[in-house]
């Protein structure tokens, strides 16, 4: 059920389109996990950029994400592990390997890469 | 019959038939070296952080400062353990420390604000816990296929899991006023690694 701190997060994954609610203060991936949708992560710290997303509609709050950087936000790149939603939202999943090509590009920290 | 394996030429030094068996069993080699390396630079970050930062700062609480030197001396016997087999599979490390540190797959353990016990046990915690997730991820990729890369990432993730309960048993107690017990604290000399370095461990 949502409510007004819940909101709608939509996502496109690899397997189709998946929807779910997910309040303000939780974490994107977890709601994800609780709604049934398994999705890639290792560290659940923002950092090793497994759950790497691409936001396509929305806002999204990484102040939780141990390593998430301007450069980021600005290409359009969310970490779902550590990401809270501040709206709706509809998210590319699986987008690591994009998201360690933009930061090795930039020289930013790409753990994996 | 062929079994899959590209062939080594006798005498042949530039290729290693110990990485063309478990590639020849579907191991993706170059992503389990930038894993390995990832996972082994975060041993490395912790045995710093854990001791030069954050041990430092628990002072009076002399029983969760022997707790994190054991979890320091192990995280760095996993580093040992792990570095040579990085080598044996054709990677290496970066000739450059800041750049190695960027590599870490797990956040830097520094020193929280304020750095009260509770928030040092609590990021002792959660490194643990990434630390487990980062070393399972190679037993997965691994399994049934590699099994050197198995045996030494399971032996570092046994001594993980072990710590995320001593620091689950201390933080409850600190915390919550809680009794969690690990079930299992029992260590001779700091860093005894029981299953990292090989030694006979405690299975009463």
């Amino acid at each position: 059920m949502k409510d007004s701190d819940s909101f709608l997060i939509t996502l496109e994954t690899p397997k189709g389109e998946r929807s779910f609610t997910c309040h303000r203060n939780e974490f994107i991936w977890n709601a994800a996990a609780h709604s049934g949708i398994s999705l890639p992560a290792i560290c659940h710290q923002g950092r090793c950029l497994t759950c790497a997303g691409r936001l396509l509609a929305g806002t999204v709050d990484q102040s939780s994400s141990n390593s998430y950087f301007p450069e980021d936000k600005q290409a359009g790149f969310v970490l779902l592990c550590t990401g809270r939603p501040c709206s709706d939202l509809r998210i590319r999943t699986h987008e690591q390997f994009f998201m360690r090509q933009h930061r090795t590009k930039l020289g930013l920290p790409a753990p994996y890469s | 019959m062929s079994n899959g394996v590209t062939p080594v030429a006798h005498g042949d030094v530039t290729q290693r038939v110990g990485v063309e068996v478990i590639r020849a069993r579907g191991v993706d080699v170059d992503k389990l070296i930038k894993m390995l390396i990832a996972n082994a630079a975060a041993e490395f970050a912790s045995t710093y952080y854990y001791y030069t930062i954050l041990r430092m700062h628990l002072a009076g609480h002399e029983d969760y400062k022997e707790i994190c030197e054991d979890a320091r001396l192990e995280d760095r016997a996993h580093w040992e353990l792990i570095v040579p087999r990085i080598y044996e599979l054709g990677g290496e490390l970066p000739n450059d420390l800041p750049t190695f540190h960027n590599m870490a797959g797990c956040a830097a353990a520094k020193l929280p604000d304020p750095p009260t016990a509770v928030n040092i046990l609590t990021l002792l915690l959660e490194s643990e816990r990434c630390a487990i997730r980062s070393w399972i991820a190679i037993c997965d990729m691994t399994f049934g296929k590699d099994p050197r890369t198995y045996d030494l990432a399971s032996r570092i993730l046994n001594e993980e899991i072990e710590h995320e309960a001593w620091f689950i048993e201390l933080l409850a107690h600190e915390r919550d006023g809680k009794s969690i017990p690990s079930g299992h604290f029992r260590r001779g000399e700091p860093g005894e690694a029981p299953y990292s370095k090989n030694r006979g461990f405690y299975n009463p």
